[in-house]
């Protein structure tokens, strides 16, 4: 399905209006598919499970590829241009505030951020826990996690060479698994 | 002109390596942009909360950052180079994603990146503690946080219940 390009940037700028809190693939969800009819249900399930595999914010990334497939390449740009542009301007709104009239240390600004901060890091705990029985479901998962937390966590090993250690490691140990067709059964990642 | 590039191409590369979720690489970037004296410890934990307030990926925080580090440009430079990558991959799955949900290696990589971005996961709580929780009443604070939003209570309600609270702390 081909949308026009007016109609495909303001209906992803409103959905970047509104996607607060890391619901952005849900309301892509809504926008597109619910909503407008742009696309079937089970395509975008697929495109969202494919768009974990690759680097950056899967709602970014979801919001990229759905473009591309409805306007072409700037279709694709328009999107990520439209679910990032609000978002952006007012991140950069609040850092000005924040260089220009300084939170100093001890200042009320500095401790109101201390408290939103330790709510933040309380959501991605939350969010762990969630996922938790799902994700760590076998030895080897188990053993997965531990080894990416003792090395990137608690060693600094740089990331690069995590990665390149842990997942060749965990195809080769899921590649058994990876041969049967099966339905999307993975847990939630973050947007 | 070179300070805006360096940005560019520090985020590039985080925005490359970010697997398993946005937020996976904030150790290694908290690592590397504090080591370039880019922003302070402090600022880095600040602009990881500024990020809650605003709509789409939490690693909008990288504006912050780019800004600190040279300015207008460098903003733009961050924000170019983390997400730069994965939607230009996004794009190109437009062609390649029938053949990627068939092949196997896909599969097996899709499965193995959940636990390991479990791991990855655990690795930013840890360094997110380090850097932004100094007392013990914080660190109460996040595990009160994440009791009420495991128990479903609305994730802006307790940000927002955060903030006013480190507010009034403040005041007093």
């Amino acid at each position: 399905m081909k949308v026009p390009l007016g109609k495909l940037f303001w209906a992803f700028l409103q959905v970047g209006l509104v996607a607060f809190g890391g619901g952005g693939t849900a309301q892509l969800y809504q926008a597109i598919v619910l909503k407008r009819g742009w696309m079937e249900e089970r395509e975008f399930l697929e495109t969202t499970a494919l768009c974990r595999i690759l680097p950056g914010p899967v709602f970014a990334n979801t919001a990229a590829h759905l473009g591309m497939r409805l306007g072409g390449v700037p279709g694709g740009l328009l999107a990520l241009l439209g679910v990032l542009t609000p978002g952006a301007l007012l991140m950069l709104l609040l850092s000005f505030a924040y260089f220009r009239f300084g939170a100093v240390p001890g200042s009320v600004a500095e401790s109101a951020l201390n408290g939103v901060a330790a709510a933040a890091i309380g959501l991605i705990l939350a969010t762990m826990l969630r996922q938790a029985p799902l994700a760590l479901d076998s030895l080897k998962a188990l053993g997965l996690a531990l080894g990416v937390f003792a090395t990137y966590g608690l060693l600094h090993w740089p990331l690069l060479l995590v990665l390149l250690l842990f997942v060749p490691v965990g195809m080769a140990l899921y590649w058994q698994e990876a041969r049967l067709p099966m339905p999307e059964t993975e847990a939630e990642g973050r947007g | 002109m070179g300070e805006t590039l360096e940005v560019f191409l520090a985020f590039l590369r985080f925005g490359v390596l970010s697997f398993g979720g946005g937020m996976a690489n904030l150790p290694e970037m908290a690592r590397v942009i504090i080591g370039n004296g880019w922003v302070t410890r402090q600022e880095f934990a600040d602009g990881f909360a500024l990020g809650q307030f605003v709509p789409g990926p939490n690693m909008l925080a990288v504006l912050f950052y780019g800004l600190s580090a040279a300015g207008l440009g460098g903003a733009l430079a961050a924000a170019l180079g983390m997400f730069l990558p994965g939607a230009v991959g996004a794009m190109w799955l437009v062609w390649g994603w029938q053949w990627m949900a068939r092949a196997q290696w896909s599969r097996a990589v899709r499965k193995a990146l959940v636990p390991i971005s479990m791991g990855l996961s655990a690795s930013m709580v840890l360094v997110l503690v380090q850097l932004s929780v100094d007392s013990l009443f914080w660190g109460l604070g996040v595990l009160v946080g994440c009791f009420l939003i495991y128990r479903g209570v609305g994730v802006a309600a307790v940000i927002a219940g955060g903030g006013l609270l480190g507010l009034l702390l403040g005041l007093g």
